[in-house]
């Protein structure tokens, strides 16, 4: 045997005797609610930097696709643990799906109204009698309940996900997320100083958004063991605000064995933006908490768009797992 | 100062003159090329751009005509529900490049179908496969594809996408809305596509050839790299990405430029981790698609060639200069070796040696002139130093006669002094400096009949020779006629008259003559024109004899000379001299003068005769500083003791 060949063997067998063998060591499957990007850079950082197997966790993060969600991941059990924006979550619930909340990470809202300066909206009542391109697939409860309030009638088209017919010139407006479909019309050539922007958080609606969620019965049975997936979560987000290239990298890594088109400028900008999400400096809560206030902000919008109203209490959805 | 040589001056200048010349036609000469080698290859860029954008033009316009046409196919509603998927599948049978092709009808557009009717038929292997697409999970309606054309009622190139059902090859999607009449009314009613595969695309594009590392890329509408010899940024990156990671502001904006469709052939300097350093870009849109080409080339190689003929050129020049300096050098030194042999020539003439041997010239120049010139000085110096040889000799024969002659001037006249040692009375003291080496003055003394004093003091007109002669004559006659005679009147008229006979040369001589008796002091003396004594009495006063009226002896034949008398105390004494003590000259022209030779003897009344003169001689010496003497000085003083 050659000698270059030995080494590494050694080096293997050492590595067995020296792990400990842990039978009791259980395992969470882990889905955020999109594709790989740099959102979730701190769960991935957890995973990578061994966070989770210091936690006496194993962890597996699997992702969902364009056909199946994460909470249908939840439902079918394929999925123990998911992430979901706040709004829904609680959709969820009131449809029916028994999860709780046991860790909000994102504290803010990223949702903005985005026009081209050319369209001439320079107020947010301009955006009256126009067309307002809104995502299909969710998160639309927010915005929408902001243009009720305000009582503009507003055409809303269904967009799946990208920013096409907004670049086209196909809509007036759009509602954008300030981690990413901003900056991905940016990183398309428009200018910063070519855009208008109005954040549904100056309007009262800064609703907080990416929590942790599992079934009822998870949360029954494993609590311990999620206490330790949130505790070691924010130190995957503490990683990841700290060593942002190597965060970047790594998200970059799963989105490449996704196959999904990746560069780290964006990426970048989508970290350093959902690092100010959970920004607390403006917020009586500690990490990890979701605040009553904000749950009762998100069930009003709901009850006001969907026609099934919430017939739960704040204690039967949230269960606080940050002390 | 550091010797230099003429080689040296001339190849200095020549060289700094050819090197400014150099450098200003080689500006002109690489700017010239530069610009033309730009305009060339900005030429051969918009060709290069061209070519490319019509050979996937070439694909691209004939794909835009199938759904065109599909779509008034449908528009006119020749075709029966059931017939769309045969004709599709016959659609994509006759173009190869087309993938898949779409018939989407708006919702309930066939009631019978529901919300979703959509035909499709796609390419699977070498078959044709079919199928109908539409239901809750492919919403059609909201896709790009569909919704864009729709709203924005016009065709639609999407943005290419690798298509995951295909073998994740690079697509894209070309949509055209159709109409058709319901209730007489125009109504949108759908819309079909063609999916094209790009993989040809990325085939043409890195056929693409430029220099030795450029290469052509193509943008989508939103900036997405589509084709890129860099691998890693197809589909990941725009081009407005790639400018933010390397910090190009620059690159945005060519970015910009490019997606708005516009065209440009400019400089970039790119830094990016996969390409750096100054590039040129050419861009031209493509008409079907909006897309963006680009063709890159780097501004080194670009100019390689001018800089390879630059280095040659600048070879070409150094050596060139080099030989140049040695020519330069060559000609130089031939010309002007003769005129290091003429230097040393000179040398040698200068030390005495007339009969050097000068450097042959066989041209006809200037330097034969010089040749010329040399051996003209050369002979003539010769000639000159023979002359002056004779001229130096007979010169020398003559001063030893005049030493001769001064030696026995000065021996004709007394000069032991004191001259009477047995005569306690009398006391005289006397000098005569020539200016020449024989002098025209002249003085004298001796005793008559052992009481009789008599001494004269006199100057001839004139110096040299014939006055030092003259006065020979003149000292001569008054010995011999004061041999007979007592009289200073007597004396001196006989002395003129034998000197004014056969006085051819008209030479006269100024005289005092005096005639002292020792016994009782009476001073008898005639004073013919000449400067009058100083008498020094008793040691207390001096005062100067009044002046002459007799004329200088020698003139006329007949003058008749007086004489005067004067009675002299023990201690009295006479103070004689030349013309050449009262008009003795400094460098200013100032004359020693009279009032001075009183004022040195008002200091020294009672100084012996001998002191008196030396006192004399320092002040004139005080006032002359060193100026040459230009005539005879002669003193004497004379002391009766009574």
């Amino acid at each position: 045997m050659k000698p270059f060949i030995k080494i590494p063997l050694i080096l293997y067998f050492l590595l067995l005797l020296t792990t400990p063998v842990d039978a009791q060591i259980s395992k969470i499957t882990f889905a955020p609610q999109w594709i790989p990007q740099a959102q979730f850079a701190g769960y991935y950082a957890a995973q990578d930097m061994g966070f989770y197997k210091e936690a006496g966790i194993e962890v597996e993060i699997v992702h969902p696709s364009a056909n199946i969600q994460a909470t249908a991941l939840l439902a079918s059990g394929k999925a123990d643990i998911i992430s979901l924006f706040l709004v829904t979550g609680i959709a969820a619930k009131i449809q029916g799906l028994d999860v709780v909340n046991f860790g909000q990470i994102s504290q803010h809202s990223a949702i903005l109204f985005l026009t081209k300066k050319s369209r001439g909206i320079e107020k947010l009542e301009q955006l009256n009698g126009k067309k307002i391109g809104i995502w299909r697939s969710g998160f639309d409860e927010v915005p929408k309940a902001l243009i009720k309030e305000k009582g503009y009638n507003v055409e809303w088209v269904p967009i799946l996900s990208t920013v096409n017919l907004f670049m086209m010139d196909g809509i007036d407006a759009m509602t954008v997320m300030s981690y990413n479909e901003y900056d991905y019309i940016i990183n398309c050539g428009v200018n910063e100083d070519e855009l208008n922007v109005f954040p549904v958080s100056h309007y009262g609606y800064d609703v907080p958004e990416d929590g942790l969620y599992c079934l009822r019965s998870t949360y029954e049975k494993r609590g311990p063991e999620l206490q330790k997936f949130l505790k070691a979560t924010l130190k995957g987000w503490d990683y990841a605000a700290a060593n942002k290239s190597i965060a970047i990298d790594m998200v970059l890594e799963r989105m490449k064995q996704a196959h999904i088109p990746a560069n780290s400028v964006h990426q970048a900008w989508m970290l350093d933006k959902i690092l100010e999400m959970m920004d607390l400096s403006n917020k009586r809560a500690a990490r990890g908490e979701l605040l009553e206030s904000d749950f009762l902000k998100t069930v009003k919008i709901l009850n006001n768009s969907i026609k099934s109203k919430s017939n739960f209490t704040f204690t039967e959805f949230y269960k606080p797992l940050y002390k | 100062m550091k010797k230099t040589t003429l080689s040296y001056h001339i190849i200095r200048n020549v060289l700094l003159f050819c090197i400014g010349l150099f450098l200003v036609t080689f500006s002109v000469y690489y700017y010239f090329t530069r610009n033309t080698i730009r305009e060339t290859t900005r030429e051969n860029a918009i060709f290069l751009a061209r070519n490319t954008i019509n050979r996937i033009e070439e694909v691209l316009s004939p794909a835009e005509k199938i759904p065109e046409i599909v779509a008034k196919t449908l528009e006119s509603e020749f075709l029966s529900k059931d017939s769309l998927i045969p004709f599709l599948k016959s659609v994509l049978s006759i173009n190869n490049n087309v993938y898949g092709s779409i018939i989407a009808y708006e919702p309930d557009f066939f009631p019978e179908q529901g919300t979703y009717f959509a035909p499709y038929a796609y390419r699977q292997g070498d078959s044709i496969c079919s199928s109908v697409l539409g239901d809750k999970n492919y919403e059609y309606f909201y896709m790009d594809w569909y919704q864009i054309p729709k709203i924005t009622n016009a065709p639609y190139w999407s943005e290419p996408y690798f298509d995951e059902g295909g073998g994740n090859v690079l697509m894209t999607t070309y949509s055209v809305p159709f109409h058709t009449y319901k209730n007489g009314a125009r109504v949108f009613s759908g819309i079909v596509t063609v999916d094209i595969s790009l993989e040809w695309l990325t085939k043409i594009m890195s056929q693409v050839k430029i220099l030795d590392t450029g290469y052509a890329f193509l943008l989508s509408r939103n900036g997405v790299v589509i084709a890129h010899p860099n691998k890693d940024y197809v589909m990941n990156q725009t081009i407005f990405t790639i400018a933010k990671e390397n910090n190009q502001p620059s690159m945005r904006e060519t970015g910009r430029n490019m997606i708005q469709g516009k065209s440009n052939f400019e400089s970039a300097g790119f830094k990016s981790k996969w390409k750096s350093g100054k590039l040129w870009i050419n861009y031209a849109p493509l008409p079907s698609s909006h897309w963006s080409i680009g063709v890159i080339y780097p501004d080194k190689e670009m100019f390689a060639s001018l800089h390879r003929i630059n280095i040659i050129l600048l070879i070409l020049i150094v050596t060139g200069l080099f030989l140049l300096s040695y020519v330069i050098y060559k000609i130089v030194n031939n010309l002007t070796s003769p005129l290091k042999h003429f230097a040393e020539s000179a040398r040698l003439i200068a030390e005495g040696n007339f009969n050097v041997q000068l450097p042959q010239i066989k041209t006809e120049d200037e330097m034969k002139e010089l040749y010329n010139s040399f051996s003209y000085m050369q002979r003539e110096l010769g000639n000159y130093i023979a002359t002056l040889k004779e001229t130096t000799t007979a010169k020398e024969k003559i001063e030893s006669e005049l030493r001769i002659a001064k030696e026995i001037q000065m021996s004709m006249i007394p000069h032991i002094f004191p001259p009477f040692p047995d005569l306690p009375q009398i006391d005289v003291f006397a000098v005569l400096k020539s200016a020449k080496e024989v002098g025209g003055d002249l003085y004298d003394f001796f005793v008559i009949d052992g009481n009789k004093f008599c001494f004269a003091i006199g100057d001839v007109s004139g110096k040299g020779v014939p006055a030092s002669l003259f006065m020979a004559v003149t000292r001569t006659l008054v010995r011999s006629i004061s041999d007979k005679e007592f009289s200073p009147s007597v004396i001196v008229g006989t002395l003129n008259k034998s000197i004014s006979q056969n006085n051819e040369s008209s030479m006269f001589v100024t005289l005092f003559l005096g005639v002292l008796d020792l016994s009782n002091g009476v001073l008898n003396y005639t004073n013919a024109g000449h400067n009058p004594p100083v008498i020094i009495k008793n040691s207390r006063e001096s005062t100067m004899f009044e002046k002459t009226k007799y004329i200088p002896v020698g003139l006329f034949e007949d003058f008749e000379y007086g004489e005067s008398s004067l009675q002299l105390d023990s201690g009295d004494k006479i103070f004689l001299y030349t013309d050449g003590v009262s008009e003795a000259e400094n460098s200013e022209n100032d004359l020693f003068g009279d009032n001075a030779i009183m004022e040195i003897i008002s200091g020294n009344l009672s100084a012996p005769p001998r002191e008196l003169i030396n006192k004399m001689e320092e002040g004139i010496s005080a006032h002359v500083k060193g100026f040459t003497q230009s005539d005879d000085i002669t003193m004497m003083t004379i002391v009766y003791n009574g």
